[in-house]
């Protein structure tokens, strides 16, 4: 077993990779309790802009407006997705809607293989200024680009937390997570709603993906499948609570890179998000808490 | 009303769509001009310069994997714009070269249909310019009993372990012994050597492992899922297990290997290592670019073919002056412009063609086959030693390799040509079959 001493780094690291699990998780469980779409294309949208926007800073474009580029096509695109198939699967069941979004990311993914190639041995790399500035714990760097991943993933979780509980919008996404049919009778704008809720997810999926792109790597595959670890995350957080959400990406993080010094676990931590959420799954279902299915509750 | 409405969304996707396209196409413009001088002409690839081929065609034909995150097509487009220069250029004693491309995404079936399609409805006379995570594997048996001897660049052990392949490159178990072997000359004590998990491993493994052993240096063998998500945590790894007096040595593609240095480095570990050092994939322009100065002098990339930074043979200008004109525009495009891959491209087309041109009647599978067979002591320009095919049960044409390392954006010359050591067996048993065809140095 590794010391303590050899544990550190990875404590360090996996807060990191927790904060980034995160960002992408609390999108995931805002989106779903307005629309009740499990939305598997986040990764990929963001994945999209953020090689959009490396694109355009490949042809001098300045740093902050491929930045807004990316914000901008990740919130249209997704807003699109919402208002155009929206609709057409509201009634659909959860696994419904989720498998459509699959779709998305599928178009997605074969358009970034098109138009972003890696064959030749071609790489990319997205650098934001903040990797510049870092200091030390634990006997290695951290970059503002990863704290400020952390600090975004608090910040959107106080402020999402907020914004649901205190707004007359945030009510109204509530409302309608418990039941659609009701909350429209009640003469609530749910189009409206579900539209401001598709927004919010894409924007944060771009800035996830410019995010992802710097501290983890500007490709299509990692970045459009790294939210399956997210997912995990939500899971665990029965895709209700954005704090829990939070905290169970932290954890996830944390297991992931404290199983990866243990020699005999090492070749296993890809698991750890899979694993936790599987438990906590068997876990919740045990005690009735989680419902399959929002018209099942 | 809403016939519009669809009509507009219609007209946004296809004008966002087009945008995006224009991007991407500048942005990958935009990141492949390190192309060096090219003052060559090409019409030094052909016997008639300037008067198009007319004759009948010879059919020749590639395998090569294109699926997403693996694609090796600027292999096959490089030969394809070298064989499209020689037709322009006089062809084949008067004879174009049809060059037809099959690309699979690793499912065997597919694969040996592939095979079969070139041979039996395409009728190609020889296979030239292969590159496939497992095309050798699942083929090499079939261009036994039909007579081919394939023209490669190998990956898989079958590549370089059955008589009807020859590859212009070493390959991911002999270019991670150069690099093994150029850290244990630098004197390091312990060396990590990291790879992708997938198939094969142990085949790579083996070469650094009897390396380090008759060294006496300690070894740790890592593997990774690719791709790799979590790079942070690799790279402390790698730096803990080899600690100050040891080396790093990755073999990954580079997206791979690039997200891997990159995190040592925002970590403030890259010193924590005596070196770092990589297989041939890392030696590209690309890389070196992402990675800034602050590598180098300390990464050493293993590179089999001759650096094209620091190199202007008359046979590199031509190679540069062929992607210039022949793989920049076109469906056949060689995206990732100079570098490793297409210089295999251009290497393989050059045996092919000055082994065709060699032959006197018919270019039938017989007679193209035995003309490819028969390539000896070849000077292609772009390799430390001559090529050789010949009648061996092994074929590592390919065991002399430079190192390169990173110089503000480019891989220059850290170390010339350096023999693979015969510590290896595989490389051992190449050498007792071969001779000294194997080890002729070239000329320049």
């Amino acid at each position: 077993m590794p010391s303590w001493q050899e544990f550190q780094p990875f404590i360090v690291t996996g807060l990191a990779l927790g904060g980034v699990y995160a960002l992408s998780g609390v999108g995931l469980v805002v989106l779903y309790q307005a629309t009740g779409v499990v939305y598997l294309a986040f990764g990929a949208v963001g994945a999209t802009g953020a090689l959009l926007a490396w694109s355009l800073i490949s042809v001098h474009v300045a740093s902050w407006l491929a930045w807004i580029v990316c914000l901008a096509f990740s919130g249209a695109l997704t807003l699109a997705y919402g208002m155009v198939f929206g609709p057409l699967l509201a009634r659909r069941t959860p696994l419904v809607k989720a498998t459509a979004t699959l779709g998305l990311l599928l178009i997605l993914y074969g358009a970034m293989d098109l138009l972003w190639t890696t064959s030749g041995g071609e790489v990319r790399s997205l650098t934001l200024p903040s990797d510049s500035h870092s200091f030390s714990i634990a006997g290695i760097q951290i970059t503002y680009t990863q704290l400020i991943g952390l600090a975004i993933g608090v910040v959107i979780t106080i402020a999402t937390a907020a914004f649901l509980r205190f707004t007359k919008l945030g009510t109204a996404m509530r409302a309608m997570a418990n039941d659609r049919d009701i909350t429209a009778t009640l003469g609530v704008p749910v189009r409206r709603v579900e539209a401001a809720a598709w927004l919010g997810c894409g924007v944060l999926a771009g800035v996830a993906g410019l995010l992802l792109a710097d501290m983890v790597a500007l490709d299509a595959t990692t970045l459009t499948f790294l939210v399956i670890s997210s997912l995990a995350a939500a899971l665990i957080a029965r895709l209700r609570s954005i704090t829990l959400t939070f905290l169970a990406a932290l954890l996830v993080g944390l297991v992931q890179n404290l199983m990866v010094p243990i020699p005999s676990l090492t070749n296993y931590n890809d698991m750890a998000p899979f694993v936790l959420a599987a438990l906590a799954l068997l876990a919740l279902s045990r005690r009735r808490v989680i419902a399959l299915s929002r018209e099942e509750v | 009303m809403y016939g519009l409405m669809s009509r507009t969304r219609v007209i946004v996707a296809v004008v966002v769509a087009t945008g995006i396209a224009t991007l991407a196409g500048y942005g990958t413009a935009a990141a492949s001009t390190s192309t060096g001088s090219a003052t060559a002409k090409t019409s030094a690839c052909g016997t008639k310069p300037g008067v198009k081929a007319t004759g009948s065609p010879i059919r020749l034909g590639t395998i090569v994997t294109n699926q997403s995150g693996t694609s090796f097509t600027d292999i096959s487009n490089m030969a394809d714009a070298y064989f499209t220069c020689v037709n322009d250029n006089g062809g084949i004693n008067g004879h174009p070269i049809h060059y037809y491309i099959e690309t699979e995404q690793s499912n065997p079936a597919q694969i040996a249909a592939d095979a079969r399609q070139l041979v039996q409805t395409d009728h190609v006379v020889g296979v030239v310019g292969n590159t496939s995570i497992i095309e050798c594997s699942v083929d090499s048996s079939y261009w036994k009993s039909h007579g081919y001897y394939v023209i490669a660049s190998g990956i898989a052990p079958e590549c370089y372990g059955t008589p009807n392949y020859a590859d212009v490159n070493m390959g991911p178990r002999y270019s991670s012994d150069g690099a093994v072997q150029y850290a244990i000359a630098k004197g390091i004590k312990k060396i990590v050597f990291d790879q992708s998990n997938v198939p094969g491993t142990g085949y790579i493994a083996a070469g650094p492992n009897a390396l380090a052993a008759k060294a006496h240096v300690s070894i740790v063998q890592l593997t990774e899922d690719v791709p790799i998500a979590d790079a942070d945590s690799v790279a402390i790894k790698e730096v803990d297990d080899a600690g100050p007096d040891g080396a790093v040595i990755l073999n990954f593609t580079p997206p791979d290997a690039l997200v891997i240095l990159q995190a040592a480095q925002s970590l403030g570990i890259v010193d924590h290592v005596k070196m770092w050092g990589c297989s041939t994939p890392c030696n590209t322009d690309f890389l070196s670019q992402s990675l800034g100065k602050a590598w180098n002098s300390k990464l050493f990339v293993n590179a089999e073919l001759t650096p094209p930074d620091s190199t202007s043979t008359a046979t590199m200008k031509l190679y540069k002056a062929i992607y210039q004109q022949y793989g920049t525009t076109g469906p056949n495009k060689v995206s990732g412009g100079i570098g490793a891959f297409s210089e295999m491209g251009f290497t393989e087309a050059e045996i092919a063609v000055h082994a065709l041109e060699g032959i006197k009647g018919a270019y039938t599978v017989k007679s193209v086959n035995a003309a490819f067979k028969g390539v000896k002591n070849f000077e292609t320009g772009m390799m430390c030693q001559k090529w050789t095919y010949g009648s061996y049960p092994t074929h590592i044409a390919n065991n002399e390799d430079y190192t390169v390392t990173p110089d503000n954006g480019k891989m220059v010359t850290a170390q010339g040509c350096t023999k693979i050591s015969a510590v290896d067996p595989q490389i051992a048993s190449y050498r007792k079959h071969a001779g000294t065809a194997s080890l002729d140095p070239t000329s320049s």
